[in-house]
């Protein structure tokens, strides 16, 4: 197994008075994919938002305990108000169920995080650009229709599109939630596909309902069924 | 719910919209009826030649032309001094303002809102009186007094389309520019205020409608029977309702009420383009914004 890349210690997390998790302590191993298994209501989606701190714009939302990743070899303590949570989100990528492309073009989708962080220079956008959409296989379909809308796409399309645009970042950490699940199965295969050759250069972290997809690509389980403080 | 009920339910609010739809159509027809014959060059320009008028060469005496000008500075005026205030209260109230200070403000907005315009009006009338008296001999009605009272009167509407359209950005499209990495101000403005924007202008064309129909305001804070073209934004100027307003209550002969109907019928022309050129902006607006490499 590889080093470590995050790691949980007694995380409990609550809205309001509601606890939603209790007492969370896991290792999630760089280069890898850790796939997040359980119950509808379990919490899986709310223990994916820790690492970006997307909880934060919940109202009502409480966190306790540690999460520790490890961004240029040293560990740092996510939940710290010193780190600035829009530089963890631009080193923490994240793709959600439903493909979710702003209502611009193709090209702009994918520039967008480079524009959220002041990235201007023409050639580097440009570059950028396309070699996350080359990454993610989507280059030869979209070429020539850069300038088009992007929900013109497919829903596979759209969701490759989606990866593409977490990419350009270049983030170290990939969070997925159930990113195949609203996809044909073809798409979906193309989607796991994309995720295992990923690992070399990211820490993904799925959420997933299928137990074959969880089977075929994850190196690590977290199952979140109540009882099963189980890790494969 | 049984068969009657629902029979009867839907067939009254079939009626409704036939009854809605037949007044407007009936109230269209009427005044254009009524104002048509007088909907010619004249109506406009009185006895000076249109080109005249145009290039400003001469003065317009007899002709609604200097009072279209009047509507559309004041509207323009109003407008420019609304929008900026308005989008940035209903931003900060969206996306800002904690429970408490939205609550108490939201309180106070539509509390303005339900302000009759003559009170508005009244206020401009008495606060210029007071600048008057206090500062300046030569401060009295005008222009600039009825586009500040008016964009007074106009604020509660676009605050609070803003501040709807905001808070009604489905959580999904929310959280997708915040996920990316932007920071607050940029995620109002690369990805709420995008996707807000045709039901923001929805508020800002109401507002449009009710600058350019509001005649108690105006009456009291600068409009006035005869100026010219407006030249100064502390001059009285003519505008199109109070010329309604007057040439339909003192009458002289048929001519001049037909001459009523025809401006009533010009001002409406007035407002559709403005309207049209309000989705123009819109859709130029949302592209630049998104569409722009």
């Amino acid at each position: 197994m590889t080093p470590p890349k995050i790691k949980i210690e007694s995380l409990d997390f609550y809205y309001n008075t509601h606890q939603i998790l209790s007492n969370i302590n896991e290792t999630i191993p760089e280069n890898a994919i850790t796939s997040i298994i359980g119950p509808s209501g379990a919490g899986k989606s709310t223990f994916l938002s820790l690492f970006n701190r997307l909880w934060e714009t919940t109202p009502g939302a409480r966190v306790e305990g540690r999460i520790q990743a490890r961004f240029s070899d040293s560990f740092m303590d996510i939940n710290d108000p010193k780190l600035s949570v829009i530089q963890l989100r631009r080193a923490v990528g994240m793709v959600f169920q439903m493909p979710n492309p702003l209502p611009m073009s193709i090209f702009n989708n994918v520039a967008f995080p480079l524009k959220l962080a002041g990235i201007t220079e023409k050639e580097t956008v440009q570059n950028r650009v396309t070699t996350a959409i080359k990454a993610c296989g989507l280059w030869p379909e979209v070429k020539d229709r850069l300038d088009k809308k992007a929900t013109t796409l497919s829903g596979g399309q759209q969701q490759r599109l989606c990866m593409a645009r977490a990419l350009v970042m270049e983030p170290e950490i990939l969070l997925l939630d159930e990113p195949t699940s609203s996809l044909d199965p073809r798409s979906g295969a193309m989607i796991e596909e994309l995720m295992v050759q990923l690992k070399p250069r990211c820490t993904l972290i799925m959420v997933s309902h299928q137990p074959d997809q969880v089977e075929r690509i994850a190196d690590q389980v977290i199952d979140f069924t109540p009882g099963s403080e189980s890790c494969r | 719910m049984n068969r009657w009920g629902e029979k009867a339910i839907y067939s009254l609010s079939v009626l409704s919209c036939v009854l809605l739809f037949g007044s407007v159509a009936i109230l269209l027809g009427y005044l254009l009826v009524k104002g048509l014959p007088a909907l010619n060059p004249g109506l406009i320009f009185g006895s000076t030649p249109m080109v005249d008028a145009l290039f400003l060469k001469r003065q317009v005496f007899d002709g609604i032309f200097p009072a279209m000008a009047g509507t559309l500075a004041l509207i323009a005026l109003a407008i420019t001094i609304a929008v900026p205030l308005g989008l940035l209260a209903g931003i900060y109230m969206a996306e800002y303002s904690g429970r408490f200070t939205r609550s108490v403000f939201g309180f106070f907005f539509d509390l303005l809102s339900g302000i009759p315009s003559i009170v508005v009006g009244l206020f401009g009338f008495s606060a210029i009186l007071f600048f008057h008296h206090h500062i300046s001999e030569s401060l009295a009605p005008c222009l600039l007094v009825s586009a500040l009272s008016l964009a007074f009167l106009v604020l509660p509407y676009i605050v609070k389309t803003t501040q709807i359209a905001l808070e009604t950005v489905p959580q999904q499209t929310r959280i997708t520019g915040l996920a990316l990495g932007a920071t607050r101000l940029q995620n109002i403005v690369f990805c709420l205020i995008p996707e807000s924007l045709s039901t923001i202008l929805g508020g800002i064309i109401l507002a449009v409608g009710r600058c350019a129909e509001d005649t108690a305001v105006i009456m009291l804070t600068g409009a006035v029977v005869s100026a010219g073209l407006p030249d100064s934004l502390f001059k009285g100027y003519e505008a199109l309702p109070f010329y309604i307003y007057y040439i339909s209550s003192q009458y002289a002969d048929q001519t001049e009420l037909t001459q009523g109907f025809g401006a009533c019928i010009v001002l409406l022309l007035i407002c559709a383009t403005l309207f049209t050129l309000a989705a123009i902006i819109q859709k130029k607006v949302r592209h630049t914004l998104l569409y722009r490499h």
